[in-house]
């Protein structure tokens, strides 16, 4: 029985579960004690003590099904031909298999060579036997080889570099979906945000929470002591100190929503909302050729209606062509003079300006009122230059470009901003002990492997292009 | 009678005690008890995470001992305290022996020793605050220890409960280490707005109880209304089970079910009209665009 346990954990390994040698004991253990009887129980059973999350329950199940499948007790009373024709039944599929894979890859029939069967082998070595035969004349006492086809035919040419926009920033989940018909969030789709976004909150938690804790650091509030030591007869075993008030980061974000990004800003639209409540406080606008500022909206619709909004064009003309320069020049008229604070900005698009006017000075204004500025742009460093593309132009006002293509990505990329606003409000001994951090991290190749990783994005991301900036 | 149970007496039991388990619960109960690991539960809000081990407290005669979680709880409210007023107290009303019992030493030094021989009664068990988790290794009897909503606690407290889940014991440095007299039974509840982490997870049995099906979830309202009627109950349930699926803000759970139930048991109903839902939509819809939504469904459905 340990031994089945065993294999059974290591076929739940290979599916991704993650099952301690403790788990497996107790699982060992377990049904020991309660003596199961019945497919059921055991699963029951197996499932309670070796799966500890509520999504791994479905692999789990898909896993024991196949993996017990195979143990399944056979009768040996039991209707012997029936169970050899479900078995060739079976075996024909895998033969059928076979068939097909030998006409994949455009490969054309070779000529067929005659295989005597009754050859020696020593003449086989020498491949004297061997001749071509016609396929209609043949006695059956030789085997048939069909060669295989002109092979270089099989080699496709590479594939030219996809546009971005064929290829939409997508996670894992929506990987089906087409590029149409993704106007909203499915619940898995605002699911896995979550689930990006919770990941990354853990990742910043700790550092957060020690910020926190030192927001404490400031002069004695001597109320609050008095009270916390009164029943310590007033030794101040505990001291209260006044906390520094601190306002969360301020963040101006800037999405392009025009039909080439639409799907990067959508979702980073969603991830600064998700965020908004808990970190950030965040200004969002969205721009085509007109600019339109929706914080009021993401506040107060559902997410969902708002992109749907969005998508009618009702707040900016969507059939527009996008222009960088006239957006810049609305955001300076209407919006620069009323930032507070010196908000991080954020912007997201592809930076084709369709043959406008640039007006890249208005970026050197903004960027003189932001602490710190941050492109994303979900197109490669080669193109940056090439067509009405002015990604090197703008770029140079920025004090970072990022090419993100999958929410893992972006999830990254803010974080990095967070921790970035943080480290320059945090407490001065903080600040030092963070910047070591990141030092430190960046040196970690681990991380560049991480990045990207995302199964979608892994060829195209390039992190040579972070280098570069 | 807790090293012969069984499985099916387990499910039994339950059943007497009015909760209505189906095979993975009892099975996660029968480990937990032979096992002594506790127990991880997890699931929607209101499906009878806490109800299972109220019920298992009073079935079983464990004693229950609840600690409740929030953010920003610590050793102190869980673990153990210091009485300090207790102890400066001791130390004023002691003082005059005190006095006596160091006037004997010849000088500061052997007083100080004198004193400091003498310092484990000032840390002792007199002036310890039993917080939750101590008490229940202290019980003599054996007790069931419910970590309810594990996961509003942070993850520094999970940490600390480690020591405690997988040992049963716990480190108090002025005193050293306290082993649980009786290991108590030990569930944990969490609702999933956070993730456990996996140290927590490991040391437990993880029982994940969803939305019961649909017979069990008819006997469960039988079970706590025995007056209503049978066919009201599974017309109510079935109803219940497609408002679930409206992907309502607050699905209805088993809670909102016996809620129901009582209400429709009060008012006397006999039959579940779209009328009846109207009138008592309240008690299973906790916000006001499911209300809607419920009520469009019982019109569609019901008349």
């Amino acid at each position: 029985m340990e031994r089945i346990v065993t294999q059974f954990v290591a076929a739940l390994r290979e599916n991704g579960i993650r099952v301690s040698p403790g788990e497996t004991l107790d699982a060992v253990q377990a049904l020991a004690l309660s003596r199961v009887e019945g497919r059921k129980a055991s699963r029951a059973l197996l499932r309670l003590t070796l799966v500890k999350n509520v999504n791994d329950i479905p692999t789990f199940n898909e896993v024991f099904n196949r993996f017990f499948s195979r143990f399944q007790f056979v009768d040996p009373q039991a209707d012997l031909p029936a169970l050899m024709d479900a078995a060739i039944t079976e075996m024909e599929g895998e033969f059928t298999y076979l068939n097909e894979r030998q006409d994949d890859d455009h490969d054309e029939p070779g000529p067929l060579i005659k295989l005597d069967s009754e050859i020696s082998p020593e003449d086989l070595a020498e491949l004297k036997s061997l001749s071509e035969i016609d396929p209609d004349d043949t006695d059956g006492t030789e085997m048939q080889v069909q060669m295989k086809g002109y092979r270089g035919k099989a080699q496709k040419p590479p594939r030219p570099t996809r546009r971005y926009t064929q290829n939409p920033l997508t996670i894992d989940l929506s990987k089906g979906n087409s590029y149409a018909d993704s106007v909203t969030f499915s619940p898995e789709e605002q699911a896995a945000m979550q689930d990006v976004v919770s990941r990354m909150m853990l990742r910043l938690r700790k550092d957060m929470k020690r910020m926190k804790n030192n927001q404490h650091r400031g002069k004695l509030h001597v109320i609050r002591t008095i009270q916390k030591n009164y029943r310590n007869d007033m030794v101040p075993f505990q001291v209260i100190m006044r906390r520094k008030r601190r306002e969360k980061p301020r963040l101006v974000v800037l999405c392009d929503v025009s039909y080439s990004v639409s799907h990067a800003s959508r979702f980073m639209l969603l991830l600064l909302h998700t965020l908004h409540n808990q970190l950030l406080d965040v200004r969002s606008f969205i721009y085509n050729r007109d600019l339109a500022e929706i914080t009021e909206m993401l506040a107060n619709m559902p997410v969902n209606d708002l992109m749907e909004t969005i998508d009618t064009g009702d707040i900016v003309d969507l059939d527009e062509n996008s222009s960088f320069g006239q957006v810049f020049l609305k955001f300076k008229k209407d919006h620069l003079e009323n930032l507070r604070g010196r908000p991080a900005f954020i912007i997201l698009g592809d930076a084709r300006n369709n043959y406008d006017e640039a007006n890249d000075w208005v970026l050197d204004e903004i960027r003189e009122k932001s602490r710190y500025m941050l492109w994303l742009t979900p197109e490669d460093r080669e193109t940056w230059s090439r067509g009405d593309c002015l990604m090197d132009l703008y770029g140079s006002y920025c004090d970072k470009v990022e090419v993100v293509k999958t929410v893992d990505d972006l999830s990254l990329v803010v974080e990095d901003l967070l921790r970035d606003i943080y480290a320059d409000q945090a407490h001065p001994i903080d600040r030092k002990l963070l910047r070591e951090a990141k030092a430190a991290q960046s040196y970690d190749p681990a991380d560049y492997y991480r990045r990207g990783s995302s199964e979608s994005s892994a060829p195209a991301f390039d992190p040579e292009g972070r280098k570069h900036w | 009678m807790v090293s012969t149970i069984t499985q099916q007496a387990v499910s039994d039991f339950l059943k007497a005690g009015g909760y209505i388990a189906d095979e993975a619960i009892a099975t996660a109960v029968f480990l937990a008890i032979r096992m002594e690991k506790p127990i991880l539960i997890e699931g929607p809000p209101g499906v009878g995470k806490t109800g299972l081990a109220k019920a298992l407290s009073s079935t079983l005669d464990f004693p229950l001992v609840r600690l409740q979680c929030y953010e920003g709880i610590d050793e102190g409210k869980a673990l153990y305290d210091w009485e300090y007023g207790k102890q400066l107290l001791y130390t004023q009303l002691l003082r005059t022996q005190l006095d006596n019992y160091l006037s004997v030493s010849a000088d500061l030094r052997e007083a100080v020793e004198r004193l400091s021989a003498e310092e484990s009664l000032f840390f002792s068990e007199n002036f310890l605050v039993q917080r939750p988790v101590l008490r229940s290794f202290l019980s003599k009897k054996r007790s069931l220890l419910l970590i309810d909503e594990i996961d509003r606690a942070d993850d520094e407290f999970e940490a600390l409960l480690l020591e405690c889940l997988s040992d049963f014991q716990v480190s108090i440095p002025e005193m050293g280490v306290i082993e649980a007299k009786r290991k108590p039974l030990v569930i944990l509840t969490s609702n999933g707005t956070r993730m456990i982490s996996d140290a927590l997870r490991r040391r437990c049995l993880f029982l994940y109880i969803g939305y019961p099906e649909l017979e069990r979830e008819v006997a469960i309202v039988r079970a706590k209304f025995p007056d209503l009627c049978e066919d009201l109950a599974r017309q109510m349930v079935e109803f219940l089970r497609k408002t679930r699926e409206l992907n309502l803000r607050k699905p209805p759970s088993v809670s909102e079910t016996l809620d129901w139930a009582q209400v429709l048991s009060i008012l006397k109903a006999n039959q579940l009209t779209s009328e009846v839902v109207a009138g008592t939509v309240g008690v299973i819809a906790k916000h006001q665009t499911d209300l809607q939504k419920i009520t469009e469904l019982a019109t569609q459905e019901l008349s």
